[in-house]
């Protein structure tokens, strides 16, 4: 995904002049080919967050259309409150690019992870919440934010997994990974989860038990379709990298709700209320809050037996 | 948008602004009138000589002024309405229920450029416009207004670093120095001196003059800058200037006009010549 993100900022900057990279001295070789191709594109504003989100504010003023890189950790994090006055107020097109979310950065400890992202900007008026899982996705993710008149954030998380299955998508409207019959689950994805929750999805399909799988690309606003895919659901499978409020299960449940359905019985495998411990690899921070490979699966086969019960 | 006309006798006023002020704070019975008198002269001096004001709004070679010091918005909301940019009726109504105008700088105010309420934006927001402005090879000033007690925002250094850095010469920043902070005096709360040693520290030309001397304020502003670096003018100023009950008083901060002094306010500006 990140060779794909790179060929996006190229792509993007070198077919139109108002685009501008600005990075608050982060993501090092993710920018070669930006800087080789087209160096003028490409401003390291130095360490600071803060005026780098007003400075493209005050860019996109002069007809820029800025797209901010940084680790979720701070952008948006650390300057939420220039995102919703110097960019959200006023509807600027500026592009956020928050790297690194969740647990990626497990040997760094608690200030470079962030589990609180999406959490953080939905209620921010305006603002559009993407959360691609591969490359595919991305492209699909940033058709439609650089065609935004208006803030946008991605969210980028981990993504070294095979990608689910190679198409090109039309839209950022929720992909239907697999269909089941009514009576099954629909487990629901995003980003960082979505090749992980394929795979188990096709490991219970082969043990004989049908689990439907949603991928969504677009947290807010939410698609009708993602409403059309989940309302006569009978249960509902959450499986994210965020914590639990405010993130992807609370923006389906709330979409549906909101569309005049009731919600169907909701299961949520998120982050815990609670920071990682101690230091370790990613599937070890991610154990803390039980939601490593092994820790997920178990309890996926645990929930599906008392399903067969 | 009118003609500046920066040479005729016929600029703004700073009495008749800080009379436009007081009616405008009366009738919203609003605070922040110490705020707003301390930067009248700067206001004048900028919209009424210095800047060019172009052709129109769309005019994108024209000058700019964004204010980062949202809460001394009214001496802004004054000197648009003497300038034709804003009906006078937005003042008389204002803070009344479906009004337009706020207690603080909204970019959504028809020129008002920048939204600042929140402290620490308006800089950072202007430093970009800059920016913008000069990679496009765009003619016009941009002059930021920044309160010194907004100096304590770790944002505005940040802004400052990297207008230094980068050379912007098309950015003037002013601090309406009126040594007082929303709690205290500056040298008491957060001392910020020497103003100017820090801005040149930090790659700027720098200027230290008397904020309410208009023909001084002027004739900084349209001296012409060779140095090609961003400029700081440090404009020594007295917060609630012009009326003797407000000046030095930062109770004008937060205090509200009565009846009685609306009256006393009335009184002691219609006393006062109009270049005062």
């Amino acid at each position: 995904m990140r060779e794909r993100l790179s060929d996006i900022l190229v792509n993007a900057c070198q077919s139109d002049s108002r685009r501008i990279v600005l990075s608050g001295d982060h993501g090092y070789a993710l920018f070669d080919a930006l800087r080789k191709k087209s160096p003028s594109s490409f401003l390291n504003v130095g360490v600071m967050e803060q005026a780098m989100v007003g400075m493209a504010a005050g860019l996109a003023k002069a007809g820029f259309r800025p797209i901010v890189y940084g680790l979720s950790a701070f952008v948006p994090m650390r300057v939420l409150e220039q995102i919703k006055m110097d960019l959200c107020h006023v509807s600027y097109p500026v592009i956020l690019l928050g790297d690194g979310a969740g647990l990626v950065y497990s040997t760094l400890g608690a200030s470079h992870q962030c589990g609180e992202d999406i959490a953080a900007l939905r209620p921010l008026p305006g603002i559009k919440v993407f959360t691609p899982a591969d490359a595919d996705e991305l492209e699909a993710v940033f058709e439609e934010a650089l065609n935004t008149n208006g803030p946008c954030y991605i969210r980028i998380g981990k993504s070294d997994r095979p990608p689910v299955k190679q198409e090109k998508l039309k839209s950022t409207a929720p992909r239907v990974l697999r269909t089941t019959a009514p009576e099954r689950p629909i487990l629901v994805t995003m980003g960082s989860m979505t090749a992980f929750g394929a795979e188990l999805s096709k490991a219970e399909a082969d043990g004989g038990f049908d689990l439907g799988h949603l991928a969504v690309l677009r947290v807010k606003p939410v698609h009708a379709e993602v409403v059309e895919a989940l309302k006569s659901a009978h249960e509902i499978w959450v499986l994210e990298e965020h914590h639990r409020s405010g993130g992807l299960a609370s923006s389906v449940s709330e979409a549906i709700s909101e569309a005049g359905y009731a919600v169907p019985r909701l299961r949520v495998w998120s982050l815990k209320d609670q920071f990682v411990h101690s230091c370790g690899s990613y599937q070890h921070a991610l154990s803390e809050h039980d939601l490593s490979d092994e820790q997920v699966r178990l309890a996926f086969a645990r929930a599906i037996r008392e399903k067969r019960n | 948008m009118a003609e500046n006309k920066s040479d005729t006798a016929s600029g703004l006023k700073p009495t008749e602004l800080r009379r436009s002020i007081v009616e405008m704070a009366y009738a919203g019975s609003s605070v922040h009138i110490g705020c707003a008198f301390s930067m009248v002269e700067v206001v004048s001096s900028l919209l009424g000589q210095v800047m060019n004001l172009g052709s129109g709004a769309d005019d994108r070679s024209r000058d700019r002024i964004l204010l980062s010091k949202g809460h001394g918005v009214m001496a802004l909301y004054a000197a648009y309405s003497a300038l034709g940019w804003l009906e006078k009726a937005h003042l008389e109504k204002y803070f009344s229920d479906g009004s337009l105008l706020h207690g603080l700088a909204e970019a959504r105010v028809p020129l008002m450029e920048v939204s600042a309420g929140s402290l620490g934006h308006g800089l950072p927001v202007a430093v970009g416009y800059a920016l913008g402005k000069r990679r496009l090879g765009e003619a016009g000033h941009v002059y930021c207004i920044v309160g010194d007690g907004e100096m304590n925002e770790g944002s505005m250094w940040e802004a400052v670093l990297f207008a230094g850095h980068h050379g912007l010469e098309n950015l003037t920043i002013i601090v309406d120095a009126n040594a007082h902070q929303a709690m205290g005096r500056i040298a008491d709360v957060m001392n910020m001196e020497p103003f100017a040693a820090k801005f040149a520290a930090f790659g700027f030309e720098t200027h230290d003059v008397d904020g309410h001397d208009l023909e001084l304020l002027t004739k900084t502003f349209r001296q012409p800058s060779t140095s090609g670096r961003p400029r700081a003018v440090i404009a020594r100023t007295v917060k609630g200037k012009g009326l003797s009950f407000m000046e030095d008083n930062n109770e004008w901060h937060y205090r509200r006009l009565t009846p009685e002094l609306l009256e006393a306010a009335r009184k002691e500006l219609q006393g006062k010549s109009n270049h005062a």
